[in-house]
This record gives C-alpha cells, sequence and structure tokens, in this order.
C-alpha cells in the first residue's frame, strides 16, 4: 500500500506486490529517512514558540553569536579555499612527492578525528604553553581561534571537492597550455582554476555550511565566551544548560533555516552551471 | 628537423617503446598503429610531457630531452581539441602571446586560412567539432613552434566532415614548412594528410612507403598478438 501511495500506481492487488518487490529499496528507505531525518526536524519546528522567539530576537549575545557564526565560517571557508587550491595544486603537479603523500593522508584525518581531539590538538599547538607571547591565552579563547578550529575540521572537505573537480576536468588542456609556454604554474592560474568554477564554489560552501556546524573543537579552543567567541552552535548548547529551551528551540530554527539557505544556494548555483555547460 | 634517437618508454610491465628512432624534415610523417600502441607515448615524450625512460629528442640540432614542454618549442594538437572553455576562439589563439609568442599578424593569417574570422567572438563550447578542431590546430601554429605533433587530431569527427578537413589541414602544415609528426590509427586520414608513413608495431618503427602498407603491416601485427 505505501508503495502504490508513494508512486501513485493503479491500486490493483497485482500492481501493488509489482510495486512493492521493485521499490523494496525505496519502501526500506522511506519510513527510517522519515523517522530519523524529517521528524526530528518537525520535533524542533513544532517546539517553536513566540515568546521565545520574542525573547531570543531581543538577546544581544544572540546576534553577536550570529555574527560571530557568520564571520568565522565565512573567514574558515576563504582559508580552506586558498588551502584546497594549494593541495589542487600538488595533486595535478606534484603527485609523487613526499608532501602531495603527507597532505592527501591529512586530508582525511579530520574527518575521522573526534572534534574534540581536534579542538584539543589546536589548543596545545596554539595555546598559552606555545603561544603565549600573542597574549594572556595565546590564540586560545579568541575569535581568531575560532576561525582556525571551524577551518580545521572544514579544509578537507574544500580539498575534496577540488580535487573531484579535477578528476573530472580535460587534464589534456595542461599538457597544451605548456606547450604554449606556460610553467606549471601559470597553467594552474590561467588555464585550470577558471575551468574549476564550479567545483571551487562548491568546495567553498561546503567548506562554510560544516564551519557553521561545528561545536567541539570550536569550544575546545576557542570556547563559549559570549559576545566574544561564542557562535550559533554554542548558544544553542547554553541556552539548554540554562534551561532556556524556548529561547534554544528558535536559535535551533534560525540554524536550520540558514543550513536551507546554503543548500538551497549551491543547489541553485549547481542548475545555473549545469543549464551553462 | 626532428630527430628521435633510441627512445625508449615502460609502464610496468609492459614495454611501450623499444629504442624508437625516427628523423622527420619539413614534411608531414604519419605514425600508424593500434591503438594502445605506444602512438600517444612517443608523441608526448617528444612534447616533453612524459620523460622517456630512454633515449634523446632533437630538434634542429639541439637536445631538448631534459626540458620542459614550455622550452622546447613545440605545437601540440591533442586527440580532443583540449580549447580553453573560458576563454573565446581568439583568446585560445592569442594565448601563447601571453608567453611571448607568436604575434599578431601570423594569427590572424591563420584565422583568416582556416576560416574562423566569425567565430572569433565565441566561447568554444558553441562551436561544432570541425570548428574546434580548427581552432585547436590555429592555436598551436599561433605559437610559432618548430615542430608540430598532432595526435590523431580529427578522431571525435564524422568521416564525410574529416574528409573535408584534411586538405584544408594538410594545406596550412605544409605552407608552414616544418616537421609535422601525425599519428592515426586510420588507413584513408593517413594517405589523404601524410607525406612518408611510419608503423609503429610492438615498440618498434617500420618505415614503409605507404598507408596502406602501414595498415597491412599493423593487421598481421594484431592477426599474430
Amino acid at each position: 500500500m505505501l508503495a502504490g501511495i508513494l508512486w501513485n500506481s493503479p491500486n490493483t492487488d497485482g500492481n501493488r506486490m509489482n510495486n512493492f518487490r521493485k521499490n523494496i529499496v525505496a519502501v526500506l528507505f522511506t519510513p527510517l529517512f522519515l523517522l530519523l531525518i524529517v521528524y526530528p526536524l518537525i520535533a524542533l519546528l513544532v517546539r517553536l514558540e513566540w515568546n521565545g522567539a520574542v525573547k531570543t530576537f531581543a538577546d544581544t549575545y544572540f546576534w553577536l553569536s550570529v555574527r560571530n557564526t557568520l564571520c568565522a565560517g565565512l573567514l574558515a571557508a576563504l582559508l580552506s579555499l586558498v588551502l584546497a587550491v594549494g593541495f589542487g595544486y600538488c595533486y595535478l603537479f606534484l603527485r609523487h612527492t613526499l608532501i602531495y603523500k603527507v597532505a592527501n593522508l591529512m586530508n582525511d584525518l579530520p574527518i575521522a578525528l573526534p572534534h574534540t581531539v581536534a579542538g584539543l590538538t589546536l589548543l596545545l599547538a596554539f595555546g598559552r604553553k606555545t603561544c603565549g607571547f600573542l597574549g594572556e591565552t595565546g590564540l586560545a579563547f579568541t575569535l581568531l581561534a575560532v576561525v582556525l578550529a571551524m577551518f580545521f575540521v572544514s579544509y578537507p572537505l574544500a580539498a575534496r571537492t577540488v580535487a573531484s573537480g579535477m578528476d573530472k576536468m580535460e587534464t589534456e588542456i595542461i599538457d597544451v597550455a605548456r606547450t604554449l609556454g606556460d610553467t606549471p604554474v601559470k597553467a594552474y592560474f590561467r588555464v585550470v582554476l577558471p575551468t574549476l568554477g564550479e567545483a571551487l564554489f562548491s568546495g567553498f560552501v561546503l567548506a562554510f555550511s560544516r564551519s557553521l556546524s561545528e561545536f567541539a573543537a570550536v569550544v575546545m579552543f576557542g570556547g563559549n565566551l559570549p559576545g566574544s567567541t561564542q557562535v550559533l552552535a554554542s548558544y544553542v548548547f547554553t541556552k539548554v544548560e540554562e534551561g532556556e529551551l524556548e529561547m534554544a528551540v528558535t536559535a535551533s530554527c534560525f540554524c536550520v533555516l540558514l543550513s536551507l539557505l546554503i543548500v538551497a544556494t549551491l543547489s541553485l548555483r549547481r542548475r545555473v552551471w549545469n543549464a551553462k555547460s | 628537423m626532428l630527430k628521435v634517437e633510441k627512445v625508449g618508454k615502460s609502464f610496468h610491465p609492459r614495454r611501450v617503446l623499444r629504442e624508437v628512432s625516427l628523423s622527420v624534415d619539413s614534411e608531414i610523417r604519419v605514425i600508424m598503429g593500434l591503438n594502445g600502441g605506444g602512438k600517444s607515448t612517443l608523441l608526448k615524450i617528444i612534447a616533453g610531457i612524459w620523460p622517456a625512460d630512454s633515449g634523446n629528442v632533437y630538434i634542429g640540432e639541439k637536445n631538448v630531452t631534459g626540458l620542459s614542454p614550455e622550452d622546447r618549442g613545440i605545437g601540440y594538437v591533442p586527440q580532443h581539441p583540449a580549447l580553453f572553455r573560458h576563454l573565446s576562439v581568439q583568446e585560445n589563439i592569442y594565448y601563447a602571446m601571453k608567453n611571448g609568442r607568436g604575434a599578431v599578424e601570423d594569427s590572424n593569417r591563420l584565422i583568416a586560412m582556416l576560416d574562423l574570422k566569425d567565430m572569433l567572438d565565441k566561447k568554444p563550447g558553441v562551436l561544432s567539432g570541425g570548428f574546434q578542431s580548427r581552432v585547436s590546430l590555429a592555436r598551436a601554429l599561433a605559437s610559432r613552434p618548430k615542430v608540430m605533433l598532432l595526435d590523431e587530431p580529427l578522431s571525435d569527427l564524422d568521416l564525410a566532415i574529416k574528409e573535408n578537413l584534411l586538405p584544408e589541414f594538410k594545406k596550412v602544415l605544409k605552407a608552414l614548412g616544418m616537421p609535422v609528426l601525425y599519428v592515426t590509427h586510420d588507413p584513408r586520414e593517413a594517405g589523404l594528410v601524410g607525406d612518408s608513413f611510419s608503423a609503429l608495431v610492438q615498440g618498434e618503427i617500420r618505415g614503409i612507403h605507404s598507408a596502406e602498407e602501414a595498415f597491412d603491416l599493423i593487421k598481421a601485427d594484431y592477426v599474430s598478438d
């Protein structure tokens, strides 16, 4: 019956059985998807209250956390893209070198690493003991620390996206550019990067969205100082801890909206690119 | 003159080129062989895109074996036109001038010879396959190369378009009077464009007199395989 409803087929017994067999994977997938992905989001949205929204939107710390999230996320995504462009060069021209092999291996590490561990490594690397000359806490518990924590977890996504864009590229354009007098660096900037527009854009947006969602590494290295290093994710956590559930719900709904906006932008841009090509 | 001396290349465990030697004066030398027989590898080694395991490549009197592709002065037309899609046709053809190669007058002459005048502002993506091949040839020639390498440049095209384009390509290449290596596995294409012929059989170059003779040699090699 579920198959009949979902795939709009005539409601005969034979058709029902056929549809069930044909779409068995989708029949199993759909309830799980609805239960585990859609239902939790609905559970959040139905808890949204007018009073909570008014209270949250009147809270200066909320808007400061939005500002911190967006600014740090954009900077982290930009930094990720710059490094991903560097990685892309190694991917194309230095694939037999040690630096490429190490960089390629390390790309997967931040994905597998618990993000509390990522935060701790950053704290030890750039904290009071090693970078004390930069301030009382080194780089830790500053907005720059938030940027670095976000970058640490989002860079691999940007690098992977740029590299997969290169896999789809016609590599003969590099050979031709070289015979026309380009050095590898010139060919990379004049020919490779301009043809990778979509991959670069996707890499940036994915890194940005990953940055917005980061909590553990940000709190470990950047802290959770309201108005200073607090981001949306840690604002929600704080409000839950303080028992201000309606404010946490409002901030969470704001996060969902922001994420949807990013996903929609990415999808729209892809469609434009596909239409162009 | 282009001279290739005992060039060898292996892609472990297969030996693709075995001490290949050839020399080409101001002529169009067609190299024929089976797909995957090492023709493209040979061109890439001559262009400096891939290193050879052994042997030397000379352009004129100069040994260019250790030089990068940008320092060899070679024009390369790959199998697919490989046009720079973010640039216009004109920008593609003028590309080498960014690196101080070629001149506007030469490029404009090529544009006229290859009938590309009406296409200059267009992006390569909107051109037909035949015109993309013309742009690819014009772009390589506009860099004033000392040697031209063409790797099955018309393989993407229909037979009818190919047969129209080949005499035009030949005329342009002959007008510039430089050594040209033209790789193909199509005996008809070889006959239409070539002045002299070689066959690449089991990694070795065999000199022959006609495209048909090369084809027979390759066919015998395929059967014996």
